[in-house]
């Protein structure tokens, strides 16, 4: 909400600079986010008055006119306005005068006749965006006069961010009585006495729905002169508000809403027929309303209506067809109350947002809608004449302010202060609150203004807002006795990342909503759709990582990062019938060669063994890296052959494997990308170290090398050679796989070292020839190995 | 004896001559050897008068050891430059980069919420989580929002499709799951991801908070600023950080504030990142509002408490200068790397 400061020192005038009130207010909770100037610069820029106009010799659309701009003094200026003319009072740029967008202004030869200055329309002096003619000031404006001054004087604009608590901070009245608290001083109202009736026209009013309208206030004025202009002041100070001007009775109304919080609005009396209903709409009716749309209403919509139809909905925004117009003559003026609950969902369903709406879902005083008609009323009929009928006001049950205490030791609990009892009466009564004093409490009961006030802590923040968080001291509460548990167990998660950023890769922090057809692609199955998505691809909740992770990788492919290492690690989304499960999961990406381009090592393209060897490292802080077992099997994401699903002591831990060729092709991406994705939970699952005894005996290696079929899982084959030794130690390794001359096609050669040792002697050559005779029979029989010399 | 002394001196001459280890043998051999000039003397001398053999003995072995100790000496030589040579065809260009894997590092947000969370676990707060999809009693009703109240709707929240579920707007539902699980009294600080349908310079749809609660007996807003104090003169390394609360509105806190520090950049005297007030806009606090812990089952005559909530990306713009928030989820490798 923008506001003049002008305006605000008509009610209230502290001795401080707009910059310091606006400081004040900010500490207050009424944050005044900027401080403008109200005018644009318009200096050497006068009232004068168009004397003579006659026609430019050589340019048809061109006039010479003579201006007078002083008791003495005239000048010949050429001006192309078409409502110039004689008579008019007109903004002068005098000779050596600047326009706000910088254009300086001269004594200047226009087609051959001398202008001595430059007569503006409203955009020229940067005051309204008309400029289809002379700015037309008002005919009693003093020649000679500064513009500014007709403005009325240099002001500035303050802009207001108003919390939704604070309804009764939406206008002059509202900011002012805060001013008058925070600087304590008394607020000088507007006049609202009410004005007297001229004639006795009345429209009944039947309130049908009085929880929904509690307060229905109107009058009827007749006999408005339909030539009658908006006063320079007011334009400006709507301007200054930043609104528009629009009809008479239209700026009338907005600007008692600017001044004190009331909305309200105006028919066209000659539109209405009957008296007014308030009620419900009814089901299938529909109204045309001022945003130009036809909607159709809600039976839990509230109406204004008249006998025969709808006019508007309430307290959001009126019909066109019962609007003023430029000829209405006579109006139906309208201040009422709105409850706030009933207003915010409305405006969403109407699709529409307006200022009245605004102020009743923030709370409108429901007992000022007399006092606005009444002010309205006056300054109408100060320069558009009418004559007013009597204001008939329809309210509904009254609810009574609540009482409320406040405990002086809750007060300094809760503050952590203690605040003069004077100070706390008087911060008190200055916001309107009505106070009786008992001994070390106060009975209160809230303004009808105030929708925020529901109980002690309400009031402890109203005394504490004013009398100023900023002497609140800084005191560290006790901490606690115990130190926090620490399981050993449970493994911190950056431990896991740790390893992975010392294996290269780099995290990432993705999107928990991801492009629903690729998630699709990638999971084989829809996610969980967004009711309102932000774009068309962040439709889904991810139930996957990979689809994030492939955003990055595409991402940083096409800004020429062809190696690539990341991983990323947070909540997936998996629909489960009703359920949803929310589950962390780490998941990683690589692509490109395994290691950065360096001297003496030859480029290698990683490859799905490069990938599990990370994943194993991540197992090895829980000490389960051998109890990982990999199974191939087909996922919708990845290459049938280089696919496997992942188990922890048999339980599912995830997927690794090479992301599908085609899917390659449909990104068009060139190079191998390897993925695997992980359930965080069974990751975290720490141990507790228990030491075993070191051998103090020699151990001995033995290599060998077994042909078997190609399809024989080399976990199988390891898993055979443990068994065969158990329960005896063995270390043993995979130091090459080979296919081609000397070995039969459809099988391949697996040279194993095992490294053998007896826990309780030194073993012998002997002893371990024989164990690892013993292996090979295993291996022969069980898997038709043969073994290769 | 003329003829001992040439031949010392000839010996001198031969090993010096010898450029390798085997050649200084031979020169061994020849003088040395079984069949050497000198052990071929001494042989010789028993065919000399018994009268002059010592005399002659001595001569020789003299010899003798005078050409071993050349040998021995030349030998030191060669060995010395052998090994000189060695060392120099060792030498490597020390200034070649190393090899192996480049390390990868951690994503900002990460960076900073590990801060927060460590800074605030050394005062004895616990870290909770909650879900990322919440439901409208958790993220709004328990946290005082009333319904169809503007607090509400400025949230602009993200809704599942079909189902009556919600995207968190913040991480304040952690307060009541984590109340209504442990009650009081209770630290707990709950960092994450929090969702609101906005997308321009200073907004992501997608952002992470940490939310900080604490509620024990006797609570007070002097506590409030105490514990924010400590956290962000810590966080910004700064001991001469200044707070400044500012009364404000969130439904689930009362009374309410919002926190500004004095600018880091400027130290409160006014520059362009401040907008020249001195003051920058960190997070949002209060005390929680009463309504909130008797959802929660706490009895308010016993306990009060404080939360805050804080916004992640924007303490990493104020940390590292990330002032355009989209980068963080851009996710460049050019821009990650920075942070390693
Ligand atoms: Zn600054």
């Amino acid at each position: 909400m923008k506001l003049s400061e002008q305006w605000l020192r008509e009610f209230v005038n502290p001795r401080a600079t707009a910059g310091e009130l606006a400081e004040r207010l900010t500490l207050a909770g009424i944050e005044i986010s900027s401080v403008t100037d109200a005018l644009p610069a318009i200096d050497k820029v006068v009232v004068g008055e168009v004397l003579k106009v006659a026609r430019h010799p050589q340019a048809g659309k061109l006039s010479i006119c003579d201006v007078r701009i002083s008791a003495g003094k005239q000048l010949q200026i050429v001006c192309g306005a078409p409502n110039v003319r004689t008579g008019m009072k007109v903004a002068v740029v005098l000779h050596g005068g600047r326009l706000p967008d910088g254009t300086e202004v001269h004594v200047s030869q226009l087609r051959g006749v001398e202008s001595q200055g430059m007569l503006c329309s409203a955009r020229e002096l940067g005051i309204a965006d008309d400029h289809s003619g002379l700015v037309e000031l008002p005919v009693d404006s003093a020649v000679g006069k500064p513009l500014v001054q007709v403005l009325g004087g240099a002001d500035k604009v303050l802009e207001v961010e108003i919390t939704p608590n604070r309804g009764d901070c939406l206008s002059v009245l509202g900011i002012a009585r805060e001013l008058g608290t925070l600087f304590d001083l008394d607020l000088n109202l507007p006049q609202c006495a009410p004005v007297k009736p001229t004639i006795k026209d009345t429209l009944p009013v039947n309130l049908a729905a009085p929880e929904a309208c509690p307060v229905f206030a109107g009058r009827i004025i007749r006999g408005l002169r339909t030539d009658a202009v908006t006063p320079l002041w007011m334009r400006e100070r709507l301007r200054r508000a930043g609104l528009r001007c629009v009809h008479p009775v239209v700026d009338v109304t907005q600007y008692v809403m600017l001044e004190l919080g009331q909305p309200m609005h105006a028919y066209d009396l000659k539109q209405l027929s009957g008296g007014i209903v308030v009620r419900m709409a009814r089901a299938g009716e529909s109204l045309q309303l001022l945003d130009g749309n036809t909607h159709t209403l809600e039976p839990d919509m509230l109406v204004i209506a008249d006998s025969k139809r709808p006019l508007g909905v309430g307290g959001i925004m009126g019909g066109t067809a019962s609007s003023v117009q430029v000829d209405t003559r006579d109006i139906y003026l309208e201040a009422a109350f709105f409850p706030p609950q009933t207003i915010s969902s409305r405006e969403r369903k109407l699709g529409v947002q307006t200022d009245a709406a605004y102020r009743f879902a923030r709370g409108v005083d429901p007992t000022g809608q007399t006092r606005a008609l009444e002010r309205a009323t006056r300054l109408l009929l100060d320069f558009a004449n009418g004559e007013p009928g009597p204001v008939n006001r329809v309210a509904g049950r009254k609810n009574a302010a609540a009482k409320l205490v406040l405990r002086q030791l809750k007060l300094r609990q809760l503050l952590g202060i203690r605040v003069p009892e004077r100070e706390v009466g008087r911060i008190l009564s200055r916001l309107g609150f009505r106070t009786r004093k008992r001994a070390h409490t106060w009975e209160v009961r809230a303004p009808s203004y105030r929708f925020d006030i529901e109980r002690e802590e309400d009031l402890v923040e109203e005394v504490g807002r004013v009398f100023g968080y900023d002497r609140i001291p800084a005191i560290a509460y006790p901490s606690t006795q115990r130190m926090l548990p620490l399981p050993e167990q449970q493994l911190p998660l950056a431990r896991l990342r740790d390893i992975l950023t010392g294996r290269g890769y780099q995290e990432v922090i993705t999107y928990s909503f991801v492009d629903g057809p690729l998630q699709q692609r990638l999971t084989g199955g829809p996610g969980i759709a967004l009711a309102n998505p932000i774009t068309t691809d962040m439709t889904e909740m991810r139930c996957s990582l990979w689809p994030g992770l492939i955003q990055t990788l595409r991402y940083n492919l096409n800004r020429q990062q062809k190696r690539m290492r990341i991983f990323e690690c947070g909540m997936s989304f998996i629909p489960q019938h009703d359920e949803i499960t929310q589950e962390n999961i780490l998941s990683g990406l690589i692509t490109g060669s395994q290691y950065p381009a360096q001297w003496g090592l030859p480029q290698r393209v990683a490859d799905l063994a490069d990938l599990r060897g990370d994943v194993e490292a991540l197992l090895v802080a829980s000490g389960a890296a051998e109890r990982l077992e990999a199974s191939a099997a087909p996922h919708p994401a990845l290459h049938p052959g280089q696919s496997a699903k992942l188990y922890l002591n048999g339980v599912d831990l995830g997927w690794m494997g090479a992301l599908h060729p085609i899917l390659l092709r449909e990104m068009t991406l060139d190079q191998p990308v390897l993925l695997f994705e992980l359930r965080l939970e069974p990751l975290l699952h720490g141990r507790l170290p228990k030491l075993a005894p070191i051998s103090p005996f020699p151990s001995l290696s033995r290599d060998l090398a077994v042909v078997v079929d190609e399809r024989v899982p080399a976990a199988t084959i390891l898993g055979l050679v443990r068994e065969a030794v158990a329960p005896q130690p063995i270390e043993v390794y995979i130091f090459d796989i080979y296919h081609g001359p000397g070995i039969d096609s459809g099988r391949k050669s697996v040279a194993l070292s095992l490294i053998l040792q007896d826990s309780s002697r030194t073993l012998t050559d002997e002893a371990a020839d024989a164990t690892v005779k013993h292996v090979v029979r295993q291996l022969q029989d069980k898997l038709g190995a043969t073994i290769r010399d | 004896m003329l003829e001992l002394d040439q031949l010392i001196q000839e010996a001198h001459v031969r090993a010096a001559a010898s450029e390798s280890l085997a050649a200084l043998d031979e020169v061994r051999v020849h003088y040395l050897g079984k069949k050497g000039v000198l052990t071929e003397q001494l042989k010789a001398l028993g065919s000399l008068p018994a009268m002059e053999r010592p005399a002659a003995g001595q001569h020789v072995n003299r010899a003798k050891q005078a050409i071993t100790e050349l040998l021995d000496a030349h030998r030191h030589e060669l060995e010395q430059r052998a090994l000189a040579k060695q060392l120099a065809s060792d030498a490597v260009d020390v200034t070649l980069p190393g090899r192996g894997q480049d390390p990868g590092g951690l994503h900002p947000v990460t960076r900073i919420l590990e801060r927060v969370q460590a800074l605030f676990t050394s005062l004895g707060f616990r870290v909770e989580e909650g879900p990322e999809i919440e439901d409208e009693f958790h993220n709004f009703d328990a946290l005082n929002f009333k319904p169809a109240h503007p607090a509400r709707a400025e949230m602009d929240t993200f809704y599942l499709k079909d189902r009556p579920l919600l995207l968190r707007t913040h991480t304040s539902p952690v307060q009541i799951r984590a109340l209504l699980k442990h009650g009081a009294p209770l630290r707990v600080i709950a960092p994450g991801r929090t969702f609101r349908h906005d997308y321009d310079v200073t907004h992501t749809p997608m952002f992470h908070q940490v939310e900080g609660l604490l509620v024990d007996a006797g609570v007070s807003m002097a506590h409030l600023r105490g514990t924010l104090t400590d956290f962000l003169q810590r966080f910004f390394e700064k001991d001469d950080l200044k707070l400044r609360f500012r009364p404000s509105y969130f439904p689930f806190v009362e009374p309410g504030a919002e926190v500004d520090i004095s600018c880091i950049f400027c130290n409160g005297t006014g520059c362009r990142v401040c907008k020249q007030t001195g003051w920058l806009e960190v997070l949002g606090c209060g005390l929680v509002h009463p309504s909130v812990l008797e959802t929660c089952r706490v009895d308010t005559r016993r306990y009060s408490g404080w939360a805050f909530g804080v916004g992640i990306e924007r303490l990493g713009m104020l940390r590292y200068g990330i002032n355009d928030i989209r980068m963080n989820y851009e996710n460049d490798l050019r821009f990650l790397r920075q942070f390693r």
